[in-house]
């Protein structure tokens, strides 16, 4: 006689066991849905409507990547492992006790519509029996073993070795410890009726329940009755049934409530523009803008996040603010939302004016949004696709507008509304650099050009970088390449400004660059800076109506495009050992990895990765507007902290940038982290020239 | 408590000055105005004031250009009523801005007026104590910070050593503010623009611009850069050797 899965084996057919497991699971489930409704409800009553149902498709596809098949909790070896063992093995369990559920009540379906077979002949229509109930068996009991060892990884990691990331308190030793009873119970309760049953051809599955098999070898191997072993097995049962329902009715109200929330986090992900666009401000129905300071003023989709946060931490482990000692977490940051979320939002959905949902200032300091540095590696590192960096600039917005914020940002802010550069100087003196009679730069406000260079406040007035200006038009020049600048005319892009929060002024310097492109005559447009490169690339006017878009390249783009045309020739190999650093608006913003790496490997030197390095660079420090903010809370500069991961790497005397800020920051960080003999820092545009 | 507040624009320092033909005077086409930095801490006083006391908050400025830009970020700072001073005043003297800042200023009877002490352009800072003068009323200079009381104000003073006075004025009164209680605050400019679009500047004729007996400027000019210092470098004797030698040279030795 051929195996099949037994119903209820062991329980007394006359308790109706069924009546009773299914009445009570139906209202395990139903409490759940219900619990779980009266939360997501309130992300609607009390959040502002942002559409996020377009493209259902894109939308699942993003949910099977991110909620089933977890890619971005693969990324880290041991909590990847650690989670999806866990998860994967929960999506199992879940499949396999619904097609159970089938298998047992199949026939009762068929009944229900008349069909006299199922009433006559109820095996009939069983298919988990012979080999498939074999597979199935198989199945489970691996993932069982899969689960256990992700389960003793998390219990390694959550209670030996307790990294700083994690949120170490009850709730989440509470879900560990419950779903390690369900599954044991499980495993025990399957182990028990396998030791009983061992020589009923019809029941018995042998090594096709490897871990049951096992463990009811140790049943098998105490001596006790056939009786005995049932008797347990029934008390393992219960046990197995009640914890099952215990982890249905708490999951809505405990940490497992990110299995659902983190399903909705993922559909309802940003798909309306790329990572490097910000929204404008929202306006309300009287087309007033809408400045981000409470609860009210959020979308629902921000209230989910913080819902949807798993207090995993990684953003914060790779948050360039958080290791350099500043009181932003991004962890903390959306759960501080939460918490007040959950604390107020009640009262809040009750009525228009009751309760307190007050975010900045309270639970949101300014001194934590002031922190960031746009960077965006938290966003990139989420698993649940949470968006802080979003909800930290529309709450800046709101600091801008009550005027909140420090001197030398207020001063920078005021020199590029007057000067429209951050150095506070006279336009005029923007296109000083290029004065040496024998640079002949075109000016593409009187003829025209091919590419549009668009030089950036750092290149054009930093005393200090004004030789690597010069030699980025030389080796233009060298390359044959057709191009012009906008002298005097050209603005900030704006890029900063807008992180910073000042969307007022970042439109005003949007309109008088792209009135200054409209009266000149180019067909791309190529930056020096990273930042520019991204506001102009997805932040400006898309069209323009009379010469329709324009490319947008950085110069690293550029200088790969011309040295594989063959118009940048090198004459020497220069033989460095270099690492490079992705800037994070040209990387993790725009996906420029490569361009700048085969400048490098053309110039015949050798690069050598950085740990952090890719869409894992690490921020130096500067972005998002913090070049022009007080470092008092600053313990650790995070530009200190990357040229420490560089120096450690064997061999590298040069640490290559493509923006002039990372310049100006790395050049410092060499100094003040005492490394000046052993690095030095390169623009990419001086290894093109000194190889040529 | 109403208060007046006189802003001047005075050229802005990032570009390069440059002294016309006639050697007294700036050369006007490349100068950029700006709003006199001790005068935008008064308009912050005012709005310090008007935000803990209450009252109306009126800034006058003269008519030139970018004066528009000053006036609206007053407004959007809380400043209540804009009025721009029409007339030649392109390089007004403080004699005659203040005769006819008076003749405004006794309509609007103010309880207060507030203006920056002194101005980078002229140095004298004499707008203040004239306006007392002019309007019967007392006057402080180098005042940083105002409080109100019932019907006077404390001001604080910063005297050299690190001393600091609290004087109380009563009013109706002149301040020259040196600074304001707290740093100037930033308006975005969204704010900025709205008020161009909502506030309204009224326009006032300045009348007669008696120059009368102020001060003219007759030559003016840059300084001599004077010669530099040499450093000299190396060892102890040498330096020493080096030095008598110059020392022989110049005849001190």
């Amino acid at each position: 006689m051929v195996p099949h899965r037994p119903d209820f084996w062991g329980i007394p057919a006359e308790w109706n066991p069924t009546l009773w497991v299914y009445s009570i699971m139906f209202l395990a489930v139903f409490v759940l849905v219900f619990r779980f409704f009266q939360q997501a409800r309130l992300w609607w009553k009390v959040g502002r409507p942002e559409v996020r149902w377009d493209h259902p498709g894109k939308r699942l596809g993003l949910v099977f990547k991110y909620w089933i098949a977890q890619l971005r909790v693969l990324g880290q070896r041991y909590p990847g492992i650690m989670h999806v063992a866990i998860a994967w093995a929960f999506f199992v369990f879940f499949i396999g006790t619904t097609l159970a559920a089938i298998d047992g009540h199949l026939f009762q379906l068929f009944q229900l519509l008349g069909n006299q077979n199922a009433i006559t002949d109820p095996e009939a229509f069983k298919f988990l029996k012979g080999g498939v109930y074999l597979v199935f068996k198989l199945v489970l009991d691996l993932f069982t073993v899969a689960f256990l060892v992700g389960a003793g990884m998390a219990v390694y990691r959550r209670f030996v070795r307790r990294p700083s990331r994690l949120t170490l308190d009850s709730r989440f030793a509470f879900s560990l410890v419950l779903v390690i009873v369900v599954v044991i119970g499980g495993l025990v309760t399957e182990s028990l009726r396998l030791a009983v049953v061992r020589n009923d051809a019809s029941l018995a599955v042998g090594w096709w329940a490897p871990a049951g098999f096992l463990l009811a070898q140790l049943w098998i191997a105490t001596g006790a009755s056939p009786e005995a072993l049932t008797n347990w097995h029934m008390v393992i049962w219960f046990i197995h049934l009640g914890s099952v329902v215990l982890m249905l009715v708490t999951l809505p109200a405990g940490t497992l409530i990110h299995i659902l929330t983190s399903a909705f986090n993922t559909f309802f992900a940003k798909l309306d523009r790329p990572a490097g666009k910000l929204a404008p401000l929202a306006q309300n129905k009287d087309g007033q803008s809408i400045f981000v300071s409470a609860l009210r003023d959020m979308t629902w989709k921000q209230l989910l996040d913080g819902d949807a946060c798993t207090e995993c931490g990684r953003c914060q482990d790779v948050c360039p603010a958080h290791a350099a000692g500043t009181p932003l977490s991004p962890k903390q940051l959306i759960l501080s939302m939460r918490d007040t979320f959950h604390e107020n939002a009640p009262l809040l959905a009750q009525s228009a004016n009751g309760g307190n949902g007050k975010l900045v200032g309270e639970a949101i300091t300014g001194d934590m949004l002031w922190s960031c540095t746009t960077c965006g590696a938290c966003v990139r590192e989420c698993p649940v696709l949470i968006e802080h960096v979003d909800m930290i600039v529309d709450m800046r917005r709101h600091l801008v507008n009550e005027g909140q914020m420090g001197g030398m940002l207020q001063e920078a802010l005021a020199k590029l509304g007057r000067y429209g550069n951050s150095f506070g100087q006279s336009e005029r003196a923007r296109a000083k650099w290029a004065q040496p009679a024998s640079l002949k730069i075109k000016d593409a406000r009187k003829e025209p050009v091919e590419y549009l260079w668009f030089v950036g406040d750092y290149a054009s007035y930093s005393a200090g970088l004004v030789d690597i200006t010069r030699k980025t038009a030389e080796v233009f020049q060298r390359g044959g390449l057709d191009f012009g600048i906008l002298y005097e005319t050209e603005r900030n892009a704006g890029n900063d400004v807008r992180r910073v929060g000042e969307e007022g002024l970042f439109e005003a310097l949007v309109e008088k660059n792209v009135e200054a492109f409209a009266k000149s005559r180019f067909k791309t447009i190529v930056t020096t800076d990273p930042h520019s490169y991204n506001t102009l690339k997805h932040e400006y006017p898309s069209t323009d109506a009379s010469r329709g878009r324009y490319p947008i390249l950085h110069y690293a783009e550029l200088l790969d495009q011309l040295i594989a045309e063959g118009k940048l020739k090198f004459n020497r190999q220069l033989g460095y050992k270099v690492t490079y650093h992705d800037p994070c608006y040209l990387g993790r913003y725009n996906g420029v990895y490569d361009a700048p790496r085969r400048v490098i490997q053309a110039t015949g030197c050798e690069l050598v990765e950085m740990p952090r390095h890719g869409d894992r660079s690490f921020c130096c420090g500067a972005g998002g507007g913090r070049i022009w903010m007080e470092e008092d809370l600053v313990k650790e500069r995070p530009s200190e902290s990357r040229i420490r991961e560089a120096v450690a790497l064997d061999g590298v005397t040069a640490f290559v940038v493509a923006c002039p800020k990372d310049m100006t920051l790395y050049r410092d960080a060499v100094k003040t982290t005492g490394y000046e003999n052993r690095l030095v820092v390169k623009d990419l545009v001086e290894l093109v020239h000194e190889a040529m | 408590m109403d208060i007046a507040v006189v802003v001047k624009l005075v050229p802005d320092l990032v570009e390069e000055l440059a002294i016309d033909e006639s050697g007294a005077a700036l050369d006007t086409s490349y100068l950029r105005l700006i709003v006199n930095e001790l005068d935008n801490h008064a308009v912050e006083q005012a709005i310090l004031l008007k935000e803990s006391a209450g009252g109306q908050v009126t800034v006058i400025a003269p008519d030139l250009e970018g004066v528009d830009d000053i006036l609206f970020t007053a407004a959007a700072k809380g400043a209540d009523r804009l009025i721009k001073l029409t007339g030649a005043m392109s390089g007004v003297n403080n004699y005659a801005l203040s005769n006819s800042l008076a003749a405004i200023i006794r309509e609007i009877k103010p309880h207060l007026v507030l203006t920056g002490v002194q101005a980078n352009n002229d140095l004298d800072g004499s707008v203040g104590p004239r306006l007392a003068a002019l309007l019967g009323m007392a006057y402080v200079g180098y005042v940083s910070g105002v409080t109100p009381a019932n019907d006077s104000v404390k001001v604080r003073k910063e005297y050299s050593g690190g001393l600091v006075a609290q004087v109380a004025v009563r009013l109706p009164a002149v301040l020259g503010i040196q600074a304001a209680g707290k740093p100037p605050r930033y308006v975005p400019i969204s704010k900025i623009r709205q008020m161009s679009k909502t506030a309204r500047i009224k326009d006032q004729p300045a009348g007669d611009l008696d120059a009368g007996n102020g001060a003219a400027v007759k030559h003016m000019f840059k300084p001599e850069m004077g010669t530099h210092a040499t450093m000299i470098e190396g060892e102890a004797d040498e330096v020493a050797d080096r030095l008598i030698a110059i020392f022989k040279e110049q005849d001190i030795l």
